[in-house]
């Protein structure tokens, strides 16, 4: 089974996925009742081929709500900032917020694990265990869910900087020769 | 987002339409906890007509379905498609949700337990 591999987020400063060389910018306050404007402003530059059903603008948003929610607390005067990249081969997206920081983050990495090694055991009684990633800060409208399905679609990577405050990541997309999907 | 509820029975079928994003997906969780509240005890939640889904809308889903095993009471998850069981997929939760394919399979599953 390809797709269970135990993914993992990276701490890397120097990693190439933060050069913002290039990239599209924007930035937004932390205004919780706009995420998902903000993220159609930013998806609506990617060509429709990677578009699948919605996905991509369901994952961008995840990553501008965390920066605008858990990073910078809704604090309107607070700025989300974006960088972002697409073409019908790839899609880079760089988001930086002006919080303290994810510092629970080796946490989940390994909470991923172990919730990963359940799901290739199919042990759903375990994993029920590992359905959602909970901090102190947590409320009940967090799902939890975010940053797992986010390793995931973000297939060739995700790294925070030591700060742990600026996420970047990087999706490959398949590309289809003769009708037929490869890689 | 919309909620509507019909009877089958003894089981309580809510159909979902519209987008169980970051500002609607409370609105379920706090409907199913109201039927609980009324000794409700089997559920079907129909999502034919949602084409969105966000981590709030996964994690309501994992919310009611939790509470619904720890009650002890019977659900079924159905019509899920498109972006939705994509959403499912990445979060691996596939097999952690009572998914039925249609009304009429989770209808019978839940029949014969």
């Amino acid at each position: 089974m390809s797709d269970t591999e135990i993914k993992e987020i990276f701490i890397d400063d120097n990693h190439e996925f933060l050069n913002q060389q290039g990239m599209f910018y924007k930035e937004f306050p932390s205004d919780y009742r706009q995420i998902r404007y903000f993220t159609l402003l930013v998806v609506q530059k990617a060509p429709p081929e990677i578009k699948e059903i919605n996905l991509l603008e369901q994952q961008v948003s995840e990553l501008i709500k965390n920066a605008v929610k858990h990073g910078n607390k809704n604090d309107i005067n607070k700025k989300v900032k974006v960088w972002y990249l697409f073409d019908k081969e790839s899609a880079r997206l760089i988001v930086e917020d002006e919080g303290e920081g994810f510092k629970e983050l080796e946490k989940w990495n390994e909470f991923n694990r172990k919730r990963t090694e359940c799901f290739v055991n199919q042990d759903f009684e375990n994993m029920a265990t590992y359905v959602s990633f909970r901090t102190k800060e947590s409320d009940d409208n967090d799902g939890g869910n975010a940053l797992f399905a986010a390793v995931e679609y973000w297939n060739d990577g995700v790294v925070f900087t030591n700060k742990k405050n600026c996420i970047a990541v990087k999706k490959k997309f398949p590309q289809k020769r003769h009708g037929v999907e490869i890689g | 987002m919309e909620l509507k509820i019909r009877k089958s029975g003894a089981i309580y079928i809510i159909d979902v339409n519209g987008e169980m994003d970051l500002y609607n997906s409370y609105k379920l969780k706090e409907l199913i906890l109201k039927m609980i509240d009324k000794n409700i005890e089997k559920y079907i939640i129909n999502l034919e007509k949602v084409d969105y889904i966000d981590s709030s809308g996964i994690g309501a889903l994992i919310y009611i379905c939790s509470t619904i095993k720890k009650k002890n009471l019977k659900l079924r998850i159905a019509n899920i498609h498109g972006s939705v069981k994509k959403v499912i997929e990445l979060t691996k939760l596939m097999g952690y949700f009572p998914i039925s394919n249609s009304i009429e399979e989770a209808l019978g599953h839940i029949e014969s337990e």
